[in-house]
């Protein structure tokens, strides 16, 4: 077996900001990242929505790089850039022709320093963040599910449970002191990483990172909320109205162990059992043979991306003829089977390989064609960040292709059950489909 | 003005000198029986890359029924005369594979990518799917069963309505007007009109097997000939295709869709396909106007004036012919100034030569991003399906960059002369018609539609 074996040079400059070398000088490309350990979870409450707000800021101008500057001055060096906000981390990345590294580093530096935004682009940006809402949700069949409606349902602490793209009413009040105290808070160098991966010469990287990052001040440590939930003792239901859609629709999450754990390996690989494409156990049962269902997905999202409670989801569209009650059943009666029975050691066998496989198609891309190494700038972070060693990157795999047949079935019986559940009810309003349940 | 001038940066580091982009060598041969092969070494994983393309698609066969070509290729992969369907998922995760079949208008493929150490097993499977494909009845059943379905589905998505709409204007009676089936057209598939479409489109000589990755090409070119040297076949007979309608004036085409929180706006006019001279420059105009983040439509309708948070606009280049769109999703009390900044910007590309800053950082974008895709199997893979199924130069890849950079802002702007015919566009609103039909008549005779596709006025 060919194992992947990245070379990782990681160091923290002195005001605290980590850096993550990785040279690889096959094309003249690199990727640049910053991540900062701030994501929609631990937003301030009353201001839900506002760390994707802040995101947007972050491209309206800097110190020495006004509104419009980033972004002109990647894509004129022959870039890309973007930026997105997540549960536990938000980040901005480029990747470009090596020869515009410095640039790259320079306009990083330049926001991480000083931001400099006004009252203009704040409300430009409320009104674009609006527009995103409407098209990727409001405005879409099946918009948001069941990412935004099953926290709700799922969570008590108000740090799970929130409208992550945020209530209009709290985008409407959200103000510029806001965001100067928001980058006060999170975004110092202490609370980053900066990672440099590609077409880069690794002493050079870490001369460059210096020069451009080394000054700016350390800030206090971020306070953190305690993202932690209650226990919880019994099954969640929710329900949520389509407005577009004309199949009834179910989410089934289940709350994972924390990441890392012996249990988290063997849950995640079960994950591959279930929700591997049309070799998953559920889509196999409820797409293919038993055809309740026109789609049956879902899994663990972003794996290594969570710093606290998270869920293993399964998100299912089946045709109305079948009731809600009927279609769960069916669901049910596959994580029987997983539970009474355990899964064979040549399934687990092919589950080892394919998460083997995917695994480095993750690091090399991940993020469709322009967008290189996206995966291995995503999990060098979040090894960094929440684990303080990024050289996981090379040994997280062994956790995976250690699990042993009687640990998967421990962890089904263990996680699988009503009690650690949630289910949210996505059904249509419009005419023509039929009642659901 | 439409836009704020933006102040500038101070005090940015100058590019460094650039390195040269070098593509992966391609190996190209013929099998015995035909086949064209194309191979490229890229050794960042230890995996690898293939398409089996087959030069035919929906265009081929879409006057018998819209949609068979596409539901041939789904029915394909669910049972060969050796596997059945739930064997080939199993034996594809064991080797550690993803494998998809798909029919575009113009092209059949399936694609497939796994662990260099299981290529053998895997290019055994994409044989068998090639050329013993089995059609089960009851696979067959269950996929019309989901089709029906996902074509109630797609009239929900306003991408998708808008989309289909602006076809039917511009292709007329040309196949390429048939964008998706109707429900009586998916319940009266027969699986004998599958097994026709397999045999016809689905040949050695009516394919391209393309792959990059971690391998040794000669041993891969070995290989490629045990696995697929004994299969025979011929072209499909190429089929005439009626002329396109012509367009003239502006005319709003509105589809109504009841509750709609926000319009989805698509404009669009015929261009060229990628084999047409004009093709790079036409690429480099577009990126200008909408094809970039940085571009004059994006700074202007979202960075200045926040009605959108995704326009673009786009060449899309069919074998036969290409169209050009914008397309913006803005909320329902903009529509008419939506549009008439996307005019606007339109006009202006037409009238104004682009100052010479401002065309430099274009060229930049648009030659270091054709070299992204060098860093990724996939990406290679991509830029190697494009010059071969276009029947591009054997150095398309190697001489673009120049290609671009020799382009002056005469050039573009009889480039945006000539292609973006803004006073001959079909304007397609996708949105409730009581909120927007007032400011989408502003801009022409309206015809209005339901989301069933049907005409209601």
């Amino acid at each position: 077996m060919t194992r992947l074996q990245i070379p990782i040079h990681s160091s923290t400059l002195k005001n605290g900001l980590r850096v993550v070398i990785v040279p690889d000088t096959n094309a003249p490309v690199v990727t640049v990242g910053v991540y900062y350990k701030i994501g929609f979870r631990l937003e301030p409450q009353g201001r839900s929505g506002f760390a994707h707000l802040f995101e947007h800021m972050m491209f309206q101008g800097s110190e020495n790089a006004p509104k419009m500057q980033h972004i002109k001055l990647i894509n004129s060096s022959g870039g890309v850039l973007n930026g997105s906000t997540m549960y536990d981390v938000t980040n901005y990345y480029e990747a470009v022709p090596s020869n515009a590294l410095e640039r790259v580093l320079w306009l990083e530096a330049d926001r991480m320093r000083a931001l400099k935004v006004d009252e203009e682009n704040l409300t430009n940006q409320r009104d674009v963040v609006k527009e995103e809402v409407r098209v990727n949700v409001m405005n879409q069949p099946y918009g948001g599910f069941p990412w935004l409606d099953m926290p709700p349902v799922a969570f008590r602490n108000w740090a799970n449970a929130h409208n992550f793209y945020g209530d209009f009413a709290d985008l409407d009040a959200a103000s510029l002191a806001d965001v100067r105290k928001f980058f006060r808070t999170y975004y110092v160098p202490n609370n980053a990483v900066l990672l440099i991966l590609g077409d880069v010469n690794p002493q050079n990287g870490q001369v460059l990172a210096e020069k451009y990052f080394g000054s700016i001040p350390a800030g206090a440590a971020p306070p953190f909320a305690d993202p932690t939930e209650p226990p919880q003792t019994e099954e969640r239901r929710g329900c949520v109205q389509e407005k577009f859609g004309t199949l009834p629709a179910m989410a089934i999450g289940y709350v994972l162990p924390p990441r890392r754990t012996p249990d988290w390996y063997a849950i995640v690989l079960l994950d591959q059992a279930l929700h591997g494409g049309r070799a998953g156990r559920i889509h196999r049962e409820l797409v293919l043979e038993k055809q309740i269902a026109v789609e049956a997905d879902g899994g663990v999202d972003d794996v290594f991306g969570y710093n606290g409670p998270s869920q293993l989801t399964t998100r299912i569209l089946h045709k109305p003829e079948y009731t809600a009650e009927q279609t769960l059943a069916a669901f049910d009666e596959v994580l029987r089977e997983v539970k009474e029975k355990g899964i064979s050691e040549e399934e687990l066998q092919q589950l080892k390989v394919k998460w083997r496989s995917d695994y480095y198609s993750t690091l090399e891309g991940g993020r469709g064609g322009y967008m290189p190494r996206y995966g291995l700038m995503h999990l060098l972070a979040c090894f960094t960040l929440f684990d303080n060693e990024p050289q996981l990157v090379n040994t997280v795999l062994e956790g995976f292709l250690a699990v042993k047949r009687e640990e998967i079935q421990a962890v089904a019986k263990k996680y699988l059950r009503p009690e650690n559940r949630a289910i949210v009810f996505r059904t249509p309003v419009s005419k023509d489909a039929k009642e659901a349940a | 003005m439409a836009t704020r001038a933006p102040e500038m940066a101070t005090g940015v580091p100058a590019l460094a000198p650039e390195r040269a982009v070098t593509w992966p060598k391609r190996t190209r041969a013929r099998l015995s029986n035909g086949l064209e092969v194309v191979l490229a070494e890229a050794h960042s994983i230890p995996k690898f890359h293939g398409e089996l393309f087959f030069r035919a698609g929906e265009a081929l066969v879409s006057d018998r029924s819209v949609g068979l070509a596409e539901m041939t290729s789904t029915v394909l992969r669910t049972g060969t005369a050796k596997r059945t369907s739930r064997q080939i998922e199993e034996d594809l995760r064991r080797l550690g594979a993803d494998l998809g079949t798909s029919a575009g208008q113009d092209t059949s493929a399936i694609s497939f990518a796994g662990l260099s150490e299981f290529a053998e097993p895997l290019l055994q499977l994409v044989n068998e799917l090639a050329r013993e494909a089995s059609f089960p009845p009851p696979e067959l059943e269950r996929e019309r069963r989901q089709k029906l379905e996902e074509v109630k589905l797609e009239r929900t998505s306003p991408g998708f309505l808008a989309g289909e709409r602006l076809r039917k204007i511009l292709f007329g009676k040309h196949p390429y007007a048939r964008v998706s089936p109707s429900e009586q057209q998916v319940a009266a598939y027969r699986r004998e009109d599958l097994e026709q479409v397999y045999r016809e489109i689905y040949t050695p000589e009516n394919a391209l097997l393309l792959m990059v990755g971690d391998f040794d090409p000669q041993a891969m070119l070995s290989l490629a000939e045990k696995t697929f040297g004994n299969w025979t076949g011929k072209k499909p007979a190429p089929k005439e295709a009626p002329a396109l309608p012509e367009f003239h004036g502006r005319r709003v085409y509105l589809v109504h869709n009841p509750g709609s929180v926000q319009t989805q706006i698509l404009l669009g006019c015929h261009a060229i396909t990628r084999k047409h001279p004009d093709w790079i420059r036409l690429g480099l105009t577009n990126s200008l106007y909408g094809g970039a983040f940085n571009s004059r439509l994006v700074m202007n309708i979202r960075e200045d004036k926040g009605y959108t948070y995704s326009p673009r606009s786009g060449v899309s280049p069919l074998r036969q012919h290409g169209y050009f769109t914008v397309s913006a999703a803005v909320r329902n009390e903009v529509v008419a100034a939506s549009l008439t900044e996307s005019f606007y910007e339109l006009d202006k590309l037409r009238s104004v030569p682009v100052p010479p800053a401002e065309l430099a950082d274009a060229q930049n974008y648009v030659t270091g991003m054709f070299s992204m895709g060098l860093a990724t199997q996939e990406g290679l893979l991509s830029q190697f399906a494009t010059v071969e199924l276009n029947e591009l130069p054997a150095d398309y890849l190697e001489t673009y960059r120049d290609k671009v950079r020799a382009l002056t802002s005469t050039d573009l702007l009889a480039t945006a002369r000539k292609y973006f015919d803004s006073a001959n566009m079909p304007i397609v609103v996708v949105g409730d018609r009581a909120q927007i039909e007032e400011q989408a008549r502003l801009f022409g005779d309206t015809e209005i539609y339901n989301a069933q596709g049907e005409r209601v006025e």
